[in-house]
């Protein structure tokens, strides 16, 4: 009797223990998988996300805007053109007990360079030197001038010096070990990620205890795992699903103006239809965008009068569309001499953005109808991007949003031209190329003052825009996420379109 | 017997060495990886970089024989993506892998032969032929829309069993299985039906076919005449002569399931080899996509030859050399 008593106690305070886990525990579907827990190896937003949670930047992004705020420096100064100078946080401790240091933080930058564990060769090569000058005091020298160089330090976690380079190099890929608010329990790939609330975090510890992730890349997949109560909230609803999501009682959908912005990118090689403006502009006008963000995106779009999102220095509030006329895109192209049309070549990824490979088709009937023949070639983004970086494109679709929220680093990549010995325009795919923009985007980059900077990439923008028509903007994504009502979840989206669980919190 | 052997296995090397080659040649109109590698914004002297330090500098062939001369090695690279090694990253997904083909083969030979003897009987009765127009669906249904109607079906409309993942695993050594918990039991169902779907349906009509040959044979007749039980007749006299092609269809079928389950786990989200080699797909990552193919030509060679022994074993009638 007494034994039947105690194992029906014990499973019953087994129970109750699986259930507060189950309460406590957050299970998210998210619509792409980590692909290793180094922070440096994975440039993209998709892998950043997940380092976010481990790990902490020297500063932060916060808010609904993306405000750079301090994290792991409390504070920063622009000491000169090349220097950088920091104070650090005391009292941090990394996952394992470790303190946190300024060994650690020269330790991070000096690591960025190597190319077999960093896919951030590029900040890590514009360092000349690091300086200590004690343990919480930190200088940081560029080779030139680089005006956005915090602005990108939400971007570069801090590891542990001492835990990196004695631990395996295989096991340091795959088991992180940061200051984050989140410790990594399990990895399982291709299944889940759970992790623990950082008790010590030392912005206090997070309200939601336990997370687990399930990145699901399947989108019906996801949606099933979302409707039959297996995740509380999902990432990436795409469009198609949109209409199911918003009629079920049960979900909610949050959504979000993205930051990134899709465009057409032409080229301007002298002799071809498209040096000349006046072609330019009659293509820019024969595109019907309310259209496509009715017909192709289903609503979940906003067209765009420029590149840069509202809050990245550079963007021009002044800026408006060229206006539907496809009657004038004719007129224009007549006057250019063009007045049978001519032939080209759309290309584009057909994997990466939302909707991509049907925009481009709406691009080409659009174009069809004033008398420009497009012959569509649309391709996977493993063999599309290679193209753009080697200049072979006459015109495409692309997107883009700077990470640093500073426009200045994306113009000296994407419009600046072709420039292998001083590295510039290495994403300028069309070989586009006017010197009064390459002055202007040179000029811009090595301006100290903040606001004279600022008003120069303002005005680099209204020339590419305006009167040059270096590319021709069409929307701005959407961010769609889906909540399950049930799951009483506080959710904010965020600018980056990262996922940050310490930010969240049960109602 | 031995000289068999020795030539299906040279025969193999000299497969795999095809495959691996036409991987490579494939790879060249895959664009480049160090795009990616190097980041967003390295400038193009830091792609050279990266280049060489990878190695990719050099001209195919020359990579080629040095991929070749470190996988005689058991050395298959590293991945361009995770940057851990390429085998280990295949193997670590094997498990899961194999369980799922395994009970995906389980029921595709247990039900496929129960309802084939069974139609065999009366093939004329209704739902004998309910059962065939059935298995029609089977052959003929692509594996993507058998799993969404079964998710639809058994998981959103009737919430009975999890759409997607493993559930629940314990972890035995190297191996981590899901076949010792309730939960990753549940899970198991749906994506084991899925993948056996076609090959039940195979099987039924291969063993209904061999029966209904058989039972008019002449012994069977005899069998009966002697006032055997049917049980005795059918599944002794009967099924075991037609047991022969059902075997190594599924023996065969079997390194199938295992290398080609890729739409089946990206369905349901299942953490196998073909998810991995899906993703290591769309992002380029040749190291594990070489890799996969190679082991996955392992093994179909391996098990076509086991098959062929074993068939020599039990059909003494039959010589190889």
């Amino acid at each position: 009797m007494k034994k039947t008593l105690t194992v029906v106690l014990a499973v019953a305070v087994l129970l109750w223990a699986g259930s507060a886990w189950a309460q406590k525990t957050l299970v998210v579907a998210q619509d792409e998988a980590p692909r290793m827990m180094n922070p440096h190896g994975d440039d993209s937003d998709a892998g950043l996300q997940y380092f976010a949670n481990f790990f902490d930047g020297l500063l932060e992004r916060k808010g609904p805007e993306g405000v750079l705020s301090p994290a792991l420096a409390v504070k920063w100064e622009r000491v000169d053109e090349l220097n950088w100078k920091f104070w650090l946080r005391k009292g941090v401790k990394f996952h394992n007990g470790n303190p946190f240091t300024a060994e650690d933080v020269k330790f991070t930058f000096e690591r960025l360079s190597d190319p077999n564990v960093s896919e951030m060769v590029n900040t890590g090569k514009s360092i000349d030197s690091i300086t200590i000058h004690d343990d919480y005091t930190i200088t940081i020298k560029t080779k030139k001038p680089v005006p956005w160089f915090v602005n990108n330090l939400h971007q570069i976690f801090i590891m542990d010096k001492e835990d990196t380079t004695t631990r395996d190099p295989g096991d340091v890929m795959v088991r992180p070990i940061g200051t984050g608010a989140y410790k990594l329990v399990e990895w399982v790939k291709g299944s889940y990620v759970k992790m623990e609330a950082n008790e010590d975090y030392w912005e206090g510890a997070p309200p939601i205890k336990n997370v687990e992730i399930r990145p699901i890349s399947e989108s019906s997949t996801r949606f099933a795992a979302l409707v039959s109560g297996q995740v509380a909230m999902l990432t990436g609803v795409p469009v198609e699903l949109h209409d199911q999501i918003s009629k079920n009682p049960q979900l909610e959908i949050v959504s979000k103006p993205a930051r990134r912005s899709i465009f057409l990118a032409l080229g301007n090689a002298p002799g071809t239809p498209m040096a000349d403006i006046r072609v330019r502009q009659a293509i820019y006008m024969a595109i019907d965008e309310d259209e496509i963000i009715a017909k192709v995106m289903r609503g979940l779009a906003s067209p765009a009068a420029q590149i840069p999102d509202p809050p990245t220095i550079g963007h021009n509030p002044d800026l408006k569309r060229l206006p539907y006329d496809p009657q004038k895109a004719k007129e224009l192209l007549k006057a250019a001499g063009y007045e049978n049309g001519f032939a080209i070549t759309l290309a584009g990824p057909n994997d990466r953005y939302i909707q991509d490979a049907k925009i481009a088709e709406a691009v080409a009937k659009y174009l069809a109808k004033v008398g420009i023949q497009v012959t569509l070639d649309v391709k996977p983004k493993s063999i599309f991007f290679p193209e753009v970086n080697e200049g072979k494109l006459e015109f495409y679709l692309i997107g883009w949003f700077d990470g640093t929220f500073d426009m200045g680093r994306t113009y000296a990549k994407l419009a600046h031209t072709r420039d292998r010995e001083r590295g510039f325009g290495e994403l300028n795919g069309a070989n586009y190329s006017d010197p009064e923009i390459d002055a202007l985007i040179e000029s811009a980059n090595v301006m100290l003052d903040y606001n004279e900077r600022a008003k120069a990439l303002q005005e680099l923008n209204r020339m590419a825009m305006v009167d040059k028509i270096v590319w021709i903007p069409l929307h701005y994504q959407m961010d769609v996420y889906a909540v399950r009502k049930d799951g009483k979840l506080n959710f904010q989206p965020r600018p980056d379109r990262w996922m940050i669980y310490k930010e969240l919190s049960f109602k | 017997m031995l000289t068999y052997i020795t030539r299906r296995f040279l025969q193999g090397i000299a497969v795999l060495l095809a495959v691996s080659m036409i991987c490579f040649f494939i790879f060249q109109f895959m664009g480049d990886p160090v795009i990616t590698m190097a980041g967003r914004y390295a400038t193009f002297q830091e792609q050279e970089e990266v280049r060489q330090a990878f190695g990719l500098d050099k001209p195919i062939h020359e990579r080629y024989v040095l991929f070749i001369w470190n996988a005689v090695q058991g050395n298959f690279g590293k991945s361009y993506v995770s940057r851990v090694p390429a085998l280990g990253l295949i193997l670590e997904r094997f498990p899961a892998t194999f369980e799922l083909a395994v009970c995906a083969a389980c029921i595709a030979f247990g039900v496929g032969l129960g309802l084939g003897v069974l139609v065999s009987l009366k093939p004329y009765a209704l739902r004998n032929r309910f059962i065939m127009a059935l298995s029609l669906g089977g052959i003929s249904m692509p594996t993507f829309l058998t799993g969404i109607l079964l998710i639809m079906i058994f998981s959103v409309f009737w919430p009975l069993l999890p759409s997607f993942g493993r559930g629940e695993t314990v972890q035995l050594g190297f191996w981590r299985t899901g076949m010792l918990t309730i939960d990753g039991l549940k899970h198991l169902i749906l994506p084991a039906l899925t993948l056996a779907s076609y090959q039940l349906a195979v099987l039924l009509r291969l063993t209904r076919a061999g029966m209904r040959e058989v039972l008019t044979q002449e012994y069977i007749k005899t069998a009966w005449a002697k006032g055997l039980p049917p049980r005795v007749v059918v599944l002794k006299h009967a099924l075991r002569n037609v047991m022969i092609p059902v075997v190594t269809i599924t023996g065969l079928q079997f390194g199938e399931l295992l290398a080609f389950s890729i739409v089946t786990e990206t369905i349901y989200q299942w953490p196998g080899m073909g998810n991995l080699l899906l993703t290591s797909i769309y992002e380029n990552d040749q190291p594990v996509i070489v890799t996969y193919i190679m082991l996955a030509a392992v093994i179909i060679i391996t098990l076509n030859m086991v098959v062929d022994i074993l068939y020599a074993l039990l059909n003494p009638k039959i010589r190889y050399d």
